[in-house]
């Protein structure tokens, strides 16, 4: 079973999206911030991330960016309330996979952690 | 009355606030009417104000009253009104015994005073006239109340020689004359204008408390009226003292109650005068009845003037005020809903947030319930869950609807750390996207102040945001806004709030400019929000300032001060 990490400061989306993704059959845990996740990632790597984008202390890009760093390739699919054109290209410039807006579509998140898993397994 | 206007009468003309209204069917029998029966009136009154012997009325108001209906009427009707005058006179001044030569003698000189006085009003203001301008009120007085007797009171002297009418000389016809219709066109026709110009609406809305007053300050006027002017005289020397008894009530009335509220004062006391004066009573009796009539038109005329006038100019001023007061209102909302939509994007992110918790929750249960795992336990927390966030959702747009609505100001007692939870929850959409981390010092208890809810939200709002907009540059980590309340022990319980950002701050040349008007140091900005948020703080008897060290953050304080009488 694919494991998925969800990174989101906001504890109702984290919930939200936890029971949809193990209601579809994928393994999910959540983290409230991008330190939190770092740690543990390091202990179990996940298949695929959801990413939010705008976190207190530690961003979405600068998970990212700490990834790209320690040179850890994860597929990433970063999750944002708030689109600005600039971010969806900073993210995929830093490494992202995806780019989805919230609300998420269901489909359209099931596909695009699909396809991420997809080029993790290639 | 014909059957034209006969039949017409059951149509709506109507005095309106703005004067009469005629529609394009000549709907001008009940103006007529009005003017037909309220001459007739008028003229009994005249008759009523003359001194016996003397034949001559003290206060002629038939022609005042044409004055002020060719005032609010369209200058196309004047003919019919003048007209509707003609069958009024013929009634009342045949009745006295007068031959006929003479009485269409003076409805020529009647209707070119009216005349005279209302075409050289129309020619400088347009219609309708209104008396709520120094401008306006001038005019009136000169060519309604001056001219228009002046000049018509030579050509009705001169058919009362022509014609043979009495035994007085022309100059003492012309000087009885133009002091008599003076004080009418001074009393009836301002009080005929100005109870015209009355807004219907706005009476019924007054509060009872207002007609108390207005019932208090009449009934003082009437009994003092009634005791200088309406007594037997006991001693000449307290006379002329005695004049100024209602002066205090005239003013009351220019203060409080308009031109409309004086022009009725001025009424009371020109009918008080002229009834005890008739009778031979008060102050002016005991001359001759010309000497008499003389010094009480001049004592009357010299009130009304400058009374009317300090109810206009009053009256002016309280208008000028209430269009700034209403501009200033417009600029605050204008400035409130263009700092909203700056913070538009912040807004979508903190309503993204629940409907995204919403539909991924709606679609776990979907998932569950088809694939027959549903735990109804599981079902009933999801669901609690999709009532929170929603319940967020409904906030977020409560708040924001308080912030949209244009209202008028309302003071009410408020906790100013709940106002600071209230703005950083609305900018919270913001904060979170610009990665600005709040650090709250909030007091824990703290006098509640006295305003204006949305008002101090909207200085607060622009606080915040203004701090944001000095962090943009510095690195996301550093960006901190302190926001700190506190109790100012020095000002017996006043309460100051302090927003301190980490941007580069503010050199003392900037600071001197800062609260200008259209100063701005964003590249969008317009640079209202400083300046208006300072009159709203001052509004509120408080101070708004800052304080910087270059380099190191600007700080915004307010200081708002504990209500009075605690």
């Amino acid at each position: 079973m694919a494991y998925v990490a969800i990174v989101d400061d906001e504890e109702q989306v984290r919930k939200a999206l936890m029971r949809l993704l193990r209601a579809s059959g994928l393994d999910a845990e959540s983290y409230a911030s991008g330190k939190d996740f770092l740690e543990a990632s390091a202990l179990r790597e996940p298949d695929c991330v959801l990413l939010d984008l705008h976190m207190p202390r530690m961003t979405g890009l600068q998970v990212l960016r700490a990834l790209q760093a320690a040179r850890r390739t994860l597929p990433i699919v970063i999750i944002t309330a708030h689109d600005a054109p600039e971010t969806r290209e900073q993210c995929l410039a830093a490494g992202a996979t995806a780019y989805l807006r919230k609300p998420l579509e269901e489909h359209e998140l099931l596909d695009t952690i699909t396809a991420a898993l997809g080029a993790k397994t290639r | 009355m014909d059957s034209h206007s006969a039949s017409s009468a059951g149509a709506s003309p109507g005095l309106t606030h703005a004067g009469w209204q005629f529609s394009p069917r000549a709907t001008w029998a009940a103006p007529a009417l009005l003017v037909a029966v309220g001459y007739y009136l008028a003229a009994r009154i005249g008759f009523a104000f003359t001194l016996q012997p003397y034949p001559i009325s003290t206060l002629w108001p038939p022609n005042a009253l044409l004055l002020a209906a060719l005032l609010l009427a369209p200058t196309r009707a004047w003919w019919w009104l003048l007209a509707a005058a003609l069958p009024a006179h013929l009634l009342v001044e045949l009745q006295s015994g007068v031959p006929v030569v003479m009485v269409l003698g003076w409805y020529i000189s009647n209707c070119s005073e009216a005349l005279i006085g209302a075409g050289l009003v129309r020619a400088f203001v347009p219609w309708p006239l209104r008396l709520d301008s120094l401008r306006n009120a001038g005019i009136f007085l000169f060519g309604g109340a001056l001219a228009g007797p002046l000049v018509s009171s030579f050509l009705d002297a001169a058919l009362v020689s022509l014609i043979g009418w009495g035994e007085r000389g022309y100059w003492d016809l012309v000087g009885t004359r133009i002091f008599s219709n003076t004080l009418a066109a001074l009393t009836v026709a301002p009080l005929i204008l100005t109870l015209a110009s009355i807004e219907i609406p706005r009476l019924r809305a007054a509060r009872t408390v207002r007609f108390a007053e207005a019932a208090a300050l009449f009934a003082g006027l009437a009994a003092t009226c009634l005791v200088v002017f309406d007594l037997p005289q006991f001693s000449n020397h307290t006379a002329p003292a005695l004049f100024y008894a209602p002066l205090p009530f005239l003013v009351w009335a220019a203060l409080r109650f308009g031109p409309a509220g004086t022009a009725s004062a001025i009424a009371v006391m020109v009918v008080a005068t002229i009834f005890g004066t008739v009778n031979g009573l008060g102050p002016f009796a005991g001359s001759t009845p010309q000497e008499t009539a003389r010094e009480m038109q001049l004592f009357l005329s010299a009130v009304a003037v400058p009374m009317l006038l300090l109810a206009v100019v009053l009256h002016d001023r309280a208008r000028v005020e209430l269009d700034a007061r209403e501009q200033r209102l417009q600029l605050t909302h204008l400035s409130r809903v263009a700092m909203l939509g700056e913070l538009s994007g912040g807004i979508a992110h903190e309503l993204n947030q629940p409907l995204t918790a919403i539909l991924s929750n709606a679609q776990a249960a979907q998932h569950l319930i088809a694939n027959k795992s549903a735990d109804p336990e599981i079902l009933v927390e999801i669901l609690r869950d999709i009532i929170a966030a929603d319940q967020r959702a409904g906030e977020v747009i409560r708040r924001l609807r308080t912030l949209f609505k244009r209202g008028e100001t309302q003071f009410q007692p408020l906790d100013v750390n709940e106002l600071v939870h209230e703005v950083l929850g609305i900018v919270h959409g913001d904060l979170v996207t610009r990665s600005v981390e709040i650090v709250p010092e909030l007091a824990a208890t703290l006098t509640r102040i006295h305003g204006d809810r949305v008002e101090l939200e909207q200085v607060m709002l622009n606080l915040v945001i203004n701090a944001c907009d000095a962090m943009a540059g510095i690195a996301p980590e550093q960006r901190r806004l302190t926001v700190r309340t506190r109790k100012v022990d020095v000002e017996d319980g006043a309460v100051q709030i302090s927003f301190s950002d980490c941007g580069p701050g503010f050199t003392p040349d900037q600071y001197a400019k800062l609260f200008e008007p259209f100063y701005t140091t964003k590249p969008r900005g317009l640079g209202l929000g400083l300046s208006i948020s300072r009159a709203i703080i001052r509004a509120h008897h408080g101070r708004l300032w800052g304080s910087s060290t270059p380099g190191k953050g600007a700080s915004f304080h307010i200081v708002l001060p504990a209500p009075r009488g605690r």
